[in-house]
C-alpha cells in the first residue's frame, strides 16, 4: 500500500518532469531571433526579383549568426536578429530586418567591426532585453547609445577634422566646448589639469556602479549620467564643486565628447590616427587661460564671491592687481597654487603645464597692465609692531579674511605664496585696496589708517601661517 | 630471568631490519607530504612588486605630503622624517582621500585619524605604516609588504 | 567425423540466434526478479545495489520518520555533478575568459541556461537539505547505538558540501564572485585579530599565511581562480566521495537506519509484510539464513525470523525512484522559472557594497562584523567541536528511532526555540540600536572586543541554557536537544538578518527597499 503511494509520486513526477522538459526543450528550439529569420527568409522569398536570389534565401539556415572579431577581443551576435543589417532590399523593413542608415557599411564592413564597437550594447547576447541591456538586471554597463551620442565612438580611429569634414562635427563641437570652458582648471586629462575634480580619462569607460545614480531621471546608466551632471552638477552630486554654464543643447555636445574618452585603444590596422584622440596643450595664451582658468576666473576683472566653494575668486585680469602685482607674484602663484583654497598648483608636478606654458598665460594676464606705477610704500623704514597689527587685522580685517587669515569672502592669506610675497605688495595692496573688488582702500585716501598702520598688519599678516 | 631481560634488551636483525624499513618509509613518506603540501605555497606572485623606489629625499619637501595613487600610499615629510601610510583601506581594499582630520574612505566610510587610526566605519584594522629605507644608490625606496609600528619615521639625515 | 562438423556450424548459428539474450544474462545473472529470491538476488549481485541491504525495515521507508532528507540530499548531488561535468565542456577558468564563457553557457549553449541553473539550484539545495538531513539525524537519535563515527562522517560532509559551493560560487568571476572571494580570504585571514592583539603576528601570522596559501597571492587575481577551480571540481569532490562512500558503507554496518525499540507495523504496511515464498526444503516457511540478513543485532540469529522488514526490490527501490524524480522534477522546474544571478564582469576598483559572502555563510559574516576572529574561526571551530561531540556527550541509549525522544524532548525543544529566539533577537537589538564597544570607547583594546561580543555571548548562552537543561530534566539527551535546537535557530535567524536586513555599510534595514541607492 505504501508502494502506491511511491508509484504515485513516481508517476507525477515523472509527468510534471516530462512536462517540463519539453517545455524546456521547446524553449530552447524557439528562441527571439529564430522568428526575425523566419520573417527575413520570407520577405526575401516574397520580393526576390531574382531566381537565385529567391533559392539562396530558400536554402537559409536557421543558427546563431555572430561575428567573430578576434583582434578586438568581441563577438557580436547582434546580426542574429538584425540580420538585414547589410542587405538593400530591406531598405524599407521594420526593424530589427532593417538595413543599416547610411553608407557607414562601406567603410565598417561589419565582418570586421562588428556592431558594438560603435553601438556599445551586449554583443554575445541573443535575445533583445540582454543585448541591448535595457534595464538595472541585465547588468550591462554600456546599453546600446543613444544615437545623438554615437560620434563618441568615431574618435577611437578618427580625428576631429577628418569627421568635421564629412560633416560629423557633433564630437568636435564637443572637444572645443572642453577646450573653451575651462574644465582643465579642476580635471585631469592625460596628467595636466587641475586636482579639484576626477580624472577624465577613462571616463567614458567607467563602469555604472562608478557614478552616484541616485538622483538620475529616468534609466540610470552613464549616458543619462554625463548629460545630467552637465545641466546641473549639483543635482546628481549634492557635495559638487563644479563650476558650469553651458545651453540644454551643449551638454549633449560635452557628453558625447566625455563619452569618447575611453580605456583600450583599437589596434593598428583600425585606426586612422596615430595613438589615442586627445585635446592637447594650446600654444597660446588666451587659449590657455580659456582652458584651465576661465572656470572659476570667468573673464577675471572682477572677483565675485561664490556660493559652492564659500570664498571669493579673485580677480586677476583686473587692473588695481596689475598694478601692483609684479610677474614674478603671479607667476608663483600660479606655479604653487594657493594652499587651503581651491587654487590649484599648475607647476609641471603638479597641474602639468610647462614653465613656457606659463609664462605666456602670464602674458596674457598682464596684457591690459596699466602704465602708471603706483607710489612706493617704503615699508623697510618701519620696524614691525606684529602685537599692534595683531589689534589692527583683528578689527579691520579678520571680518572679511577670517580670524586665521582662512579667508572667505577676503581671499585667503596664510598660503605659503602670499605669505613669501613682497611686503611692499601685500602693503601697497592694504593702502589702495582693488577696484571692483570688496577690498577697500585702508590707506590715507580711504579708511584713513597710517602707515605705520599698514606696516604693523602687514608685519602680523605675514605670521598668519603659523598660527594652527 | 637475567636471560630473558638480557634476550630482550638485544634485538634481532629481522626485527632491526623490519624497523629501519618502517623507518625508512615513515620518514620519505613525510617527506614527500610536506613537498607536497610545500608546493601549494606559491614562491612568486603575479603582481606588482611590493618593494618600490619612490624618489629622493629632495623631492619630498618637508611639510609636504605627496599621494602615490597607483601604489595606495601616502608619502608625508616632517621635520623630524618621513613615514609611509598606506592608503589601502583596511576593509575592502578603496583607496582612501586624505582630509583635515585624517583619512576618509568612499566605499563604505571608514575613517580614520591623522596617524591612520580607525575611528569610525567598517574598517576592522589601522591603515599600515609601511617602511621607508635607502637604497645604495641613495634613492629612496618603500616595501608595503613590511608594516612598521606606527610613529617610524625615516631619518634623512641621520 | 561429418557429425561433429554439423554440430559445429549448430551450435554456431544457435549462439548468433541467442546472442543478445546470453549477453544480457553475462550481466543480469539473476534473471528476471520475479520470485523473492531473483529480487534478494538483483540487489545483492549488483554493483550499485548491494550496498543497500536485501531487505529494508518497513521503518526506513516510512516517508514521516526520514523524510526523504538524505536521499534528497544524494540525488541533489547527483543531479549537481552531471550538470557540472556538462558545464565544464564550456566554461573556461581563466580570468580572461571565465566571465564571457559563462555568459555563452547562457546565451548560445544548447539548453545552457537550464543546466546552469540546475546546477546552481541543485548545488544550493544540497546546503538546505544536507542541514535538514542532520536536524533529521540527531532528533531521531540516530547518532547512538554504534553510530557515533558516521556522524562525525556527515559533519565532515557537511562541510565539504559548504566548500564545494562556495568555491563555486567563485567561478563566473562576475562581481558576486570576485568580492565573495575578498571577503572570504579575509574571513581566512581572520586568525590575525587575535595574533596582532597578543602581539605575535611578526613570528606566526596563520591568518596571513593562509590566504596567501588560498589566494595564491596577496590579492585575488589568476592564481585564485585557479586554486579555486580545483578545489570545486577535483580536490574537495574526492574528499567528498571518499567520505560518502565510507558514509553509506557505515549504514550498512550499523544496522540500517535506526527504528523505535517498540516498532508496529501499520495496516498500510500489512501488505508488504507477505510470507516469503518457500516451497519445500526441510526447515519452516518463514526462516531464512544469510549473512545478507539483519535481524534485531548485528549477527543473524537463527530461530528469529528477520522481522518487519520487506525486501528491497521492489519496495526501496521504488521508494528511490520516486524521489529522484521528484527531486529532478523539482529541480528542473525552479530551474525553468528563476536564473542563476550574473552581475557585471568583476571589477576590482569598484566593490559592491554590501559586499556580501553566499548566502549560506551570512550568518557567518553577521557574526564576523563583531569580531573577525571569533566569527570567522572562532564561533564556527566551536560549533563543528560542539556537534561532533554530541554522540559522545550524549550516550543515552532510549527512545532511539523516535522523533524528539518524548513529550519532554518536544518540550524541550519548544522551550530552547523561543528562549534562543528572544535572546537572539534582543542581542541584535542591543547592537543594532547602541552599538557595541568601540561605539561608548573608541581606544578600547581589540583584545576585549574578541572576547566579548554579542556572537561570544549569544553561544555562551547556549552552552549555559543546555547544561541547565541537563540539570534540570537530568538527562544528556535532553542537554543536547536543547543545544541543537538552538544552534538551527540561531543559524537560521542569522541568515535572515545576513541576507535580508544588512544593506550597504553592513547597515540595518528593515527591508532591501530601503536601501540608499548609489
Amino acid at each position: 500500500m505504501r508502494n502506491r503511494f511511491f508509484s504515485w509520486i513516481l508517476f507525477l513526477s515523472g509527468v510534471v518532469l516530462l512536462i517540463f522538459t519539453l517545455i524546456a526543450a521547446y524553449r530552447e528550439m524557439t528562441p527571439e531571433w529564430k522568428k526575425y529569420q523566419a520573417q527575413y527568409k520570407e520577405q526575401i522569398i516574397k520580393t526576390a526579383k531574382d531566381n537565385a536570389v529567391r533559392q539562396k534565401a530558400g536554402a537559409l539556415a536557421s543558427e546563431v549568426q555572430q561575428i567573430y572579431l578576434g583582434a578586438l577581443n568581441k563577438i557580436d551576435r547582434c546580426v542574429s536578429c538584425h540580420i538585414g543589417v547589410e542587405n538593400p532590399m530591406m531598405d524599407n523593413a521594420k526593424l530589427p530586418l532593417k538595413q543599416h542608415s547610411g553608407d557607414y557599411l562601406k567603410n565598417h564592413p561589419p565582418d570586421k567591426f562588428g556592431c558594438t564597437v560603435c553601438h556599445y550594447g551586449q554583443g554575445r547576447a541573443t535575445n533583445k532585453k540582454e543585448a541591448h541591456g535595457i534595464g538595472h538586471d541585465t547588468h550591462w554597463d554600456f546599453p546600446v547609445m543613444p544615437l545623438k551620442y554615437i560620434q563618441s565612438s568615431c574618435t577611437q580611429c578618427h580625428d576631429y577634422e577628418m569627421l568635421g569634414a564629412k560633416g560629423y562635427d557633433t564630437i568636435a563641437k564637443g572637444a572645443k566646448l572642453f577646450t573653451e570652458k575651462g574644465c582643465r582648471g579642476c580635471h585631469k586629462l592625460n596628467g595636466i589639469g587641475g586636482a579639484l575634480g576626477k580624472k577624465l580619462d577613462i571616463v567614458g569607460s567607467q563602469p555604472i556602479a562608478y557614478f552616484p545614480m541616485r538622483f538620475v531621471e529616468g534609466e540610470r546608466n552613464t549616458y543619462n549620467w554625463h548629460k545630467q551632471h552637465f545641466a546641473d552638477p549639483r543635482v546628481l552630486v549634492p557635495e559638487s564643486q563644479m563650476k558650469i554654464s553651458v545651453k540644454p543643447e551643449e551638454t549633449d555636445l560635452l557628453a558625447t565628447y566625455v563619452l569618447s574618452l575611453r580605456s583600450g585603444e583599437m589596434p593598428k590596422d583600425y585606426r586612422k590616427i596615430k595613438g589615442i584622440m586627445t585635446v592637447g596643450k594650446p600654444d597660446e595664451g588666451e587659449a590657455l587661460y580659456k582652458m584651465f582658468c576661465i572656470a572659476c576666473h570667468t573673464d577675471g576683472k572682477q572677483s565675485y564671491f561664490d556660493e559652492i566653494f564659500n570664498r571669493t575668486i579673485p580677480a586677476i585680469v583686473n587692473k588695481a592687481f596689475l598694478k601692483t602685482a609684479d610677474d614674478k607674484y603671479i607667476k608663483k602663484t600660479v606655479e604653487e597654487g594657493r594652499a587651503g583654497t581651491q587654487m590649484t598648483s599648475w607647476k609641471t608636478a603638479a597641474g602639468g603645464l610647462a614653465e613656457g606654458e606659463i609664462n605666456k598665460l602670464i602674458s596674457y594676464i598682464t596684457k591690459e597692465r596699466p602704465s602708471a606705477k603706483p607710489e612706493r610704500f617704503n615699508i623697510a623704514g618701519f620696524k614691525p609692531d606684529e602685537k599692534r597689527g595683531e589689534e589692527l587685522y583683528k578689527v579691520r580685517c579678520a571680518l572679511c579674511h577670517g580670524k586665521k587669515g582662512e579667508g572667505e569672502l577676503g581671499i585667503n592669506l596664510r598660503n605659503p605664496v602670499t605669505q613669501a610675497a613682497d611686503p611692499e605688495f601685500l602693503a601697497l595692496t592694504v593702502r589702495d585696496g582693488r577696484t571692483e573688488t570688496p577690498m577697500p582702500a585702508f590707506g590715507k585716501k580711504g579708511i584713513g589708517l597710517t602707515e605705520k598702520d599698514i606696516a604693523d598688519v602687514v608685519s602680523y599678516v605675514k605670521t598668519l601661517s603659523k598660527k594652527k | 630471568m637475567s636471560n630473558e631481560a638480557h634476550e630482550k634488551a638485544e634485538i634481532s636483525r629481522r626485527d632491526f631490519l623490519g624497523l629501519a624499513s618502517l623507518g625508512a618509509a615513515v620518514i620519505s613518506s613525510l617527506t614527500v607530504l610536506t613537498g607536497v603540501l610545500r608546493m601549494f605555497k606559491p614562491n612568486v606572485r603575479y603582481e606588482e612588486s611590493t618593494k618600490f623606489k619612490i624618489g629622493k629625499a629632495e623631492d619630498f619637501p618637508e611639510g609636504t605630503v605627496k599621494k602615490l595613487d597607483e601604489r595606495g600610499l601616502f608619502i608625508f615629510s616632517k621635520d623630524d622624517g618621513l613615514y609611509a601610510i598606506s592608503a589601502v583601506c583596511t576593509h575592502l581594499g578603496c583607496i582612501v582621500n586624505q582630509t583635515d582630520w585624517g583619512f576618509q574612505c568612499p566605499c563604505h566610510g571608514s575613517r580614520y585619524n591623522e596617524h591612520g587610526k580607525v575611528i569610525a566605519g567598517p574598517a576592522p584594522r589601522n591603515l599600515d605604516w609601511h617602511e621607508i629605507s635607502k637604497t645604495v644608490d641613495g634613492i629612496l625606496e618603500v616595501d608595503t609588504a613590511k608594516s612598521v609600528p606606527a610613529g617610524t619615521k625615516f631619518k634623512l639625515y641621520a | 567425423m561429418s557429425e561433429l562438423k554439423q554440430s559445429g556450424i549448430d551450435s554456431f548459428k544457435h549462439n548468433i540466434k541467442s546472442a543478445f539474450k546470453s549477453f544480457a544474462s553475462s550481466f543480469l545473472r539473476s534473471g528476471k526478479p520475479t520470485s523473492d529470491r531473483s529480487r534478494a538476488a538483483a540487489v545483492f549481485n549488483n554493483f550499485f545495489l548491494h550496498v543497500q541491504g536485501v531487505k529494508t525495515h518497513i521503518n526506513t521507508l516510512r516517508p514521516a520518520y526520514t523524510l526523504g532528507l538524505g536521499l534528497i540530499s544524494f540525488f541533489l548531488l547527483i543531479i549537481t555533478i552531471i550538470s557540472g561535468v556538462l558545464l565544464m565542456v564550456y566554461y573556461s577558468p581563466s580570468i580572461e575568459h571565465a566571465y564571457n564563457s559563462v555568459k555563452d553557457i547562457n546565451f548560445v549553449v544548447f539548453a545552457g541556461r537550464l543546466i546552469r541553473n540546475m546546477h546552481k539550484w541543485a548545488g544550493e539545495g544540497m546546503i538546505i537539505f544536507v542541514l535538514l538531513h542532520m536536524a533529521r539525524v540527531f532528533y531521531t537519535s540516530s547518532y547512538k547505538n554504534g553510530r557515533q563515527f558516521n556522524w562525525v562522517i556527515g559533519l565532515a560532509l557537511l562541510i565539504l558540501t559548504f566548500g564545494i559551493n562556495l568555491s563555486g560560487y567563485m567561478l563566473p568571476w562576475d562581481q558576486l564572485s570576485y568580492w565573495a572571494l575578498v571577503i572570504v580570504a579575509n574571513i581566512i585571514q581572520s586568525p590575525k585579530e587575535l595574533t596582532d592583539s597578543l602581539g605575535i603576528t611578526g613570528f606566526f601570522d596563520i591568518g596571513g599565511f593562509s590566504k596567501e596559501l588560498f589566494l595564491g597571492g596577496l590579492t585575488a587575481g589568476k592564481e585564485s581562480l585557479t586554486r579555486v577551480y580545483l578545489l570545486h571540481i577535483m580536490l574537495l569532490p574526492i574528499f567528498l566521495f571518499i567520505f560518502l562512500g565510507v558514509h553509506f558503507w557505515r549504514i550498512r554496518k550499523d544496522g540500517g537506519l535506526t527504528k523505535p525499540d517498540v516498532f508496529e507495523p501499520k495496516a498500510i504496511d500489512a501488505a508488504l509484510i507477505a510470507l516469503p515464498e518457500k516451497k519445500g526444503g526441510i526447515f519452516p516457511a518463514n526462516k531464512t539464513y544469510g549473512l545478507m540478513e539483519l535481524a534485531h543485532g548485528k549477527t543473524p540469529v537463527v530461530d528469529r525470523d528477520v522481522e518487519n522488514t520487506v525486501l528491497s526490490w521492489p519496495n526501496l527501490l521504488i521508494a528511490e525512484a520516486a524521489l529522484f524524480v521528484l527531486c529532478l522534477a523539482g529541480v528542473i522546474v525552479y530551474s525553468f522559472f528563476i536564473d542563476a544571478p550574473l552581475k557585471e564582469l568583476a571589477n576590482p576598483m569598484i566593490p559592491e557594497n554590501p559586499a556580501k559572502a553566499p548566502w549560506y555563510f551570512l550568518g557567518l559574516q553577521e557574526l564576523l562584523s563583531y569580531s573577525a576572529f571569533m566569527g570567522g574561526v572562532g564561533l564556527p571551530g566551536l560549533a563543528l567541536l560542539g556537534l561532533g561531540l554530541i554522540p559522545y556527550l550524549d550516550r543515552e541509549e532510549q527512545h532511539l528511532g523516535i522523533w524528539f525522544s518524548n513529550k519532554q524532548g518536544k518540550r524541550v525543544a519548544i522551550e530552547s526555540l523561543i528562549a534562543s529566539a528572544l535572546v537572539i533577537i534582543g542581542l541584535l537589538a542591543f547592537v543594532i540600536n547602541f552599538g557595541w564597544f568601540r561605539s561608548w570607547w573608541p581606544n578600547v583594546p581589540q583584545l576585549l572586543i574578541t572576547l566579548i561580543n554579542p556572537g561570544n555571548i549569544w553561544v555562551g548562552f547556549m552552552i549555559l541554557w543546555s547544561v541547565y537543561v541537563i540539570k534540570k530534566t537530568g538527562s544528556t539527551r535532553m542537554g543536547a536537544i536543547a543545544l541543537f535546537t538552538m544552534f538551527l535557530i540561531s543559524y537560521l535567524i542569522y541568515t535572515y538578518v545576513g541576507t535580508e536586513l544588512r544593506g550597504p555599510n553592513w547597515d540595518f534595514f528593515w527591508s532591501r527597499s530601503e536601501w540608499p541607492i548609489h
